[in-house]
């Protein structure tokens, strides 16, 4: 998994989430897993559903975060400089051919049950992933090109490719126990979340989880790089933030992330809490529908026609003004829009030229508008030349509140352009999304080291078969010099020259105007000092916690002295019930009055 | 009695004096004149909004304050967190929240006065099936049903009025059915019937009237119901996030964080107007149900 949408386009279950908002009412805080005595519990508040905790099939960044956890990849990445540095396997090498990879397996990594694992198991997570369709559906993008994988002897992994493959060290993909997973038949219909402990080679083993609220992870003793400190990582769902915050000042929770400005600071002037803001590792774009399309040319979907014009889209983007959504909207706690990759994958982040940038400029934007022949009468809305409206629909996650400001900011600076903007916020926009239905819509990338996947999902390739199929494309893109580049990055071995040629994509990808970065938000969170002593960011200097590129925060973390002595589970969210209150009380204060009316009423006859 | 030449009935004559009755009884209720007083004053405010507070008070873009201000002297009641002065915005969400109230609220009444009456005057199946329809209504949660309408349908302000228009009519329905049978079991209705009228003349002119009284009163005593659930649907991020209203503002309060970081000025003022106003039409909706009580022969 190289990246994972970050805001869930997949976000459950239609109404679910106005379910999960009445729960704010009455917060049942989850019941949370019982945890003994004594133990020293790391409790991380997490807001993300999980999809799956099938490594086969999870794509989301809290599945994918428990799977780092709990399966050794074949590569890691230091948490200093992000470079790749051995997990599973301790050496690898290319032939001379590009063609034939080797990694040696290390010998001190056991499962769970105390089975030692193997290249046999490599290999045969590959090769189900090859030969299974269903197996691929999260990860598929790595093994595409695989020709065949074998494992001559328990310490040695050989993979041959069909064309070189520049990310052969950076196979993001869980290795799974093959005598647990060869009994498995159908993969899209395991979900992996029945029996516990799950077999697994990580630093933590999963022993619990209960959807949508607890995932209940411990140390993995025999780990060859040294067991966690904690007797136990116990990610906990809080739907809502400021649940999640009040729950971190009682002392529930240890660590909370995704914190809007408003409440990193209030807890920075907090006792025995630190915040730490730090560059994230995703981008925030808007996403242009380009006119979906199948790969069998079929096209689908209802995106605006006005989109297909290159200049309407610039003029779009020509009215944003990047600087006014960081420093109003972030309120700082982010860094400008520039290219496709963000800034902390410094080897690969792209700037736009002077020449061809879409910078803020309202006047210009107008300009364009009436040069494509849309024009307005007085302060109307814009029409085409065939009487069209340029009215835009604008798709956001319902439970965002950035997407909700941001929208609201755009709503604003396109009607002075003319353009019209509705904004359709949904708990759950896969649909639409997949679908084709939408105009513009928010989208965010978690983005790994190697960059491959997320160029992937812009490529012709990429598109679904049939327009009723699922394709790993993100927003319908298929541009045949983008492709040409991706597949030039790809059978690039220098990592200079490869990197020149993905600042290429990008520059191509910007220029198209179909996906506009509008900020990188920073990984705003924070964590309770009196539960955890030490921890280490990624990258180790100012970097963030949650969403590591490999496990190393939950694995490094200790554990104060004194947490987890004494009992200290509190019902939070008091202060949650506050608002709900307001409310309640206005009904209660109506109901009385009104029953004292009624009996006075009475009296009176 | 010199009218009683002209070819008119009586009855528009005796209209002026119902009312100066009428309000006589009304300011006999303090509690109704105090209901009355801050229904006036919030509706004044609502409709001089683009007096009181700018028009671009809404804006995100080129709000005047920083964001989160506490109270001051330039922003009397803080600021929200884009910087939009909390003040303003609240005269502003008093449009909505009145709007989406009397509308929402006389929706409700309508489908209710319509389904009670025929359901009253035909009887037989044609009013078992009705009732039972309303019956199914009445057991389901309003507002969960109100949720998933706003849920499937498109976020705007009409949304959310026939999301509660359309789940809160049964109480109604099932009031005016009952006072429908009462009254059409008095006689001059089956002298109506015999002198000739019809379904439709007795139903508009005989039974409507006299069910005219219950129906105000409901719907005063609605639009607070509609008010509170509006603010509600708000509040769970269900209603349109274009519009500023006193539920959408408590909403964005919690979606910034107001609530974990002691931001109270963004919760207070929202929650005390929609309060006050809900607190107000209750007021005149129960006087007012107690002026025109049929059983006290006011109006008869």
């Amino acid at each position: 998994m190289v990246a994972e949408p970050s805001e869930s386009r997949a976000r459950a279950r239609p109404w679910m989430c106005a379910v999960a908002a009445l729960l704010v009412l009455a917060p049942a805080a989850p019941s949370a897993a019982p945890s003994g005595g004594g133990r020293q519990v790391l409790t991380v508040a997490v807001s993300q559903s999980v999809d799956s905790l099938s490594p086969f099939l999870a794509k989301r960044l809290v599945s994918t975060t428990v799977h780092r956890l709990a399966y050794e990849y074949l590569t890691n990445y230091d948490p200093g400089d992000g470079r790749v540095i051995p997990g599973l396997a301790t050496a690898w090498k290319s032939s001379p051919s590009k063609l034939t990879w080797t990694y040696t397996i290390r010998e001190n990594s056991r499962w769970s049950d105390g089975r030692r694992a193997t290249a046999d198991d490599a290999a045969w997570t590959f090769n189900r992933m090859m030969s299974d369709e269903k197996a691929a559906a999260a990860n598929g993008s790595f093994t595409a090109n695989f020709r065949e994988v074998t494992a001559p002897d328990p310490r040695t992994l050989v993979v041959e490719l069909k064309k070189p493959q520049a990310n052969m060290v950076a196979l993001d993909i869980p290795i799974v126990p093959r005598h647990v997973w060869e009994r498995i038949g159908d993969l899209s219909a395991f979900n992996n979340d029945r029996h516990f402990p799950i077999v697994g080679n990580g630093p933590f083993v999963i022993t619990g989880f209960e959807v949508d609220q607890f995932i209940r992870l411990e140390p993995n003793k025999d780990f060859w790089r040294g067991a966690p400190a904690f007797d136990e990582l116990l990610l906990k769902f809080y739907k809502d933030g400021d649940a999640a915050v009040a729950a971190l000042r009682k002392g529930e929770v240890s660590f909370v992330q995704g914190l809007v400005p408003a409440q990193a600071a209030a807890l920075r002037r907090t006792a025995d809490i630190r915040v730490n803001d730090a560059p994230g590792r995703r981008f925030l774009a808007l996403a242009v529908n380009p006119g979906a399309r199948a790969r069998n040319g079929r096209a689908f979907g209802t995106g605006h026609r006005a989109l297909r014009d290159p200049a309407v889209r610039r003029a779009l983007f020509h009215a944003v003004d990047r600087r006014e959504i960081v420093e109003g909207l972030f309120q700082g706690h982010a860094t400008e829009g520039a290219g496709y990759i963000p800034p902390r994958f410094g080897a690969y982040f792209w700037r736009p030229e002077p020449h061809q940038e879409i910078a803020h400029d309202p006047a210009r934007a107008a300009a364009l508008l009436d040069g494509a022949g849309y024009r307005r009468k007085g302060d109307g809305v814009r029409t085409g030349k065939n009487g069209e409206p340029l009215a835009l629909r604008l798709l956001c996650h319902a439970a965002d509140p950035y997407d909700a400001h941001i929208g609201r900011y755009l709503h604003e600076v396109w009607r002075e352009l003319g353009v019209e903007t509705r904004m359709e916020c949904r708990d759950n926009v896969s649909d639409s999304w997949l679908k084709g239905d939408y105009d513009l819509a928010f989208d965010g990338w978690s983005v790994n080291p190697d960059p491959d996947f997320v160029l992937s999902i812009h490529t012709c390739a990429a598109l679904p078969a049939t327009p009723s199929g699922s394709g790993s494309t993100d927003n319908f893109i298929c541009d045949r010099r983008f492709d040409e580049l991706y597949a030039r990055q790809i059978a690039e071995y220098d990592p200079v020259k490869r990197a020149e040629v993905v600042k290429r994509m990008q520059s191509r990808l910007y220029d198209t105007g179909l996906m506009n970065v509008l900020a990188y938000p920073n990984a705003v969170e924070a964590y309770r000092t009196d539960h955890i002593e030490s921890i280490t960011t990624m990258p180790e200097d100012g970097g963030s916690l949650w969403g590591q590129d490999g496990y190393w925060s939950w694995w490094s973390a200790k554990p104060a002295d004194g947490h987890g002595r004494s009992g200290e589970a509190a019902s939070a969210t008091e202060v949650v019930v506050g608002i709900g209150a307001l409310i309640a009380a206005a009904a209660v204060l109506t109901g009385l009055v009104a029953l004292r009316r009624r009996a006075t009423a009475d009296d009176r006859e | 009695m010199t009218e009683s030449a002209l070819p008119r009935s009586p009855a528009p004559a005796r209209r002026p004096g119902a009312a100066v009755r009428f309000w006589h009884s009304y300011r006999a209720h303090r509690a109704g004149l105090l209901g009355l007083g801050a229904l006036t004053l919030i509706a004044a405010v609502a409709l001089l909004a683009p007096l009181l507070a700018d028009e671009d008070v809404r804006k995100v873009t080129g709000a005047p304050g920083d964001p989160l201000e506490p109270p001051s002297a330039a922003f009397w009641l803080g600021t929200d967190q884009f910087g939009r002065p909390l003040l303003g915005l609240l005269v502003w969400g008093a449009r909505i929240s009145l709007t989406v109230g009397l509308l929402a609220a006389g929706m409700s009444v309508a489908i209710g006065a319509l389904v009670g009456i025929a359901a009253g005057h035909y009887g037989g199946w044609f009013a078992t099936v009705l009732m039972r329809v309303t019956d199914w209504f009445l057991v389901m949660p309003t507002l969960v049903l109100a949720i998933v309408l706003a849920t499937v349908m498109s976020r705007s302000v009409w949304t959310v009025i026939i999301a509660i228009g359309v789940t809160s009519w049964p109480t109604t329905a099932r009031l005016v059915r009952a006072q429908t049978v009462a009254v059409e079991s008095r006689p001059y209705i089956e002298r109506a019937k015999a002198l000739g009228g019809g379904h439709r003349h007795i139903m508009s002119r005989h039974v409507l009237p006299n069910v005219m009284p219950l129906v105000l009163a409901q719907t005063t005593l609605g639009i607070s119901a509609a008010i509170l659930t509006e603010a509600t649907l708000a509040f769970l991020g269900l209603g349109d996030p274009m519009v500023v209203s006193w539920g959408g503002m408590l909403q964005e309060a919690r979606e910034a964080g107001a609530v974990s970081s002691g931001h109270w000025w963004c919760l207070a003022p929202p929650g005390l107007a929609i309060a006050v106003v809900a607190l107000a039409f209750t007021l005149c909706g129960r006087t007012i149900e107690t002026v025109l009580d049929p059983r006290r022969g006011v109006d008869r």
